[in-house]
């Protein structure tokens, strides 16, 4: 093969096949003129390698679009939260079920007033059934509760 | 070798679940690369930070459509030449030139061999220059430059083996003055 067949800049880029390179390499040991060109494009390319490398002068970072997030609604969906109102719901209702017992004072006032009552009944519709009959003797019956009462 | 607890594919993968973290991970790992390949590209810290920015969000927005994700870095480098040439084509009609000797500032390149490189690149034309960019700098393989770029893979070379020749010619007193 002739010199011109041999690509040294795919060479020195690392653009040849295994083969490609032993061959080249094999015609390269044999011919000064494949070496100095090899040679200067390596050169050119390490030459290239002296442009310093920059640093971005900020980082380059994105954040979660605010679009994309739950609106407040979407809120009350959440698992988390519906397990949270269940429980809050549950203690509400243990405290209206389960309240507290009466104390002595109290049950006693609520049986005097419930037996207050009953008499009070009793007397209307004593009074009731006896003023068909005669009304002298239901005001002599009047007196006469008066006086066992006292 | 650089070992990689997590892999790009498993970043992307979660990225295209919503995790924004995972996106961000994979960002800080390509974030540098493609800053300074824009920054050699239009010349100017801004702009390539700006262009890097479009560059990530179009890529997240466009990520469920990346077909293999063993692919990331050639997909991302096509975006980011995609955004990178369409500043430069509404520069033009300004009569701005995409690079001009010592449009970078001086004292971020202090070498002299450094400050040399730069201004060879800028003398090429802007394919010629990406071509050297995306080869040279980022390693990518002819395959990989021909789908960014969207051209044949001769193309790409010969875009390349220009660019490199007249380098050789253009960095000839900076190598003699290094070698002297």
């Amino acid at each position: 093969m002739s010199c011109e067949q041999y690509d040294w800049k795919a060479y020195a880029l690392g653009e040849m096949t295994l083969a490609e390179r032993r061959e080249a390499e094999a015609h390269g040991t044999t011919c000064d003129h494949c070496r100095n060109e090899l040679a200067h494009v390596r050169l050119t390319i390490d030459t290239l390698s002296a442009l310093r490398e920059e640093e971005p002068p900020r980082r380059i970072a994105f954040v979660s679009d605010k679009v994309f997030e739950p609106r407040w609604w979407q809120v009350f969906l959440r698992p988390s939260f519906a397990a949270a109102l269940v429980v809050a719901a549950a203690i509400l209702m243990h405290g209206y079920l389960v309240r507290p017992a009466a104390s002595d004072a109290e049950i006693q006032a609520r049986v005097d007033q419930a037996v207050s009552r009953a008499v009070a009944e009793v007397e209307e519709r004593n009074v009731a059934a006896l003023n068909a009959v005669d009304g002298k003797v239901t005001s002599l019956y009047v007196a006469a509760t008066g006086i066992v009462r006292q | 070798m650089i070992f990689r607890e997590v892999e790009d594919r498993d970043l992307i993968a979660k990225a295209r679940k919503g995790e924004v973290e995972a996106y961000n991970l994979l960002v800080s790992r390509w974030e540098k690369r493609v800053f300074n390949y824009l920054l050699r590209l239009v010349s100017n810290r801004e702009d390539a930070l700006d262009l890097s920015q479009e560059a990530f969000l179009k890529a997240y927005q466009s990520l469920p459509k990346l077909d293999d994700p063993g692919r990331f870095g050639a997909w991302l480098f096509r975006i980011a030449h995609n955004e990178a040439f369409s500043l430069l084509r509404r520069r033009k009609p300004e009569g701005e030139m995409p690079l001009e000797k010592g449009t970078v500032s001086r004292e971020l390149l202090p070498i002299e061999l450094s400050l040399a490189v730069e201004t060879a690149l800028g003398r090429l034309s802007e394919e010629q220059r990406e071509a050297v960019l995306l080869k040279v700098y980022q390693g990518f393989k002819f395959e990989e430059m021909a789908e960014i770029l969207s051209c044949p893979v001769s193309t790409v070379k010969s875009r390349l083996y220009t660019a490199l020749d007249l380098l050789k010619t253009t960095l000839a007193p900076a190598i003699l003055r290094g070698e002297s």
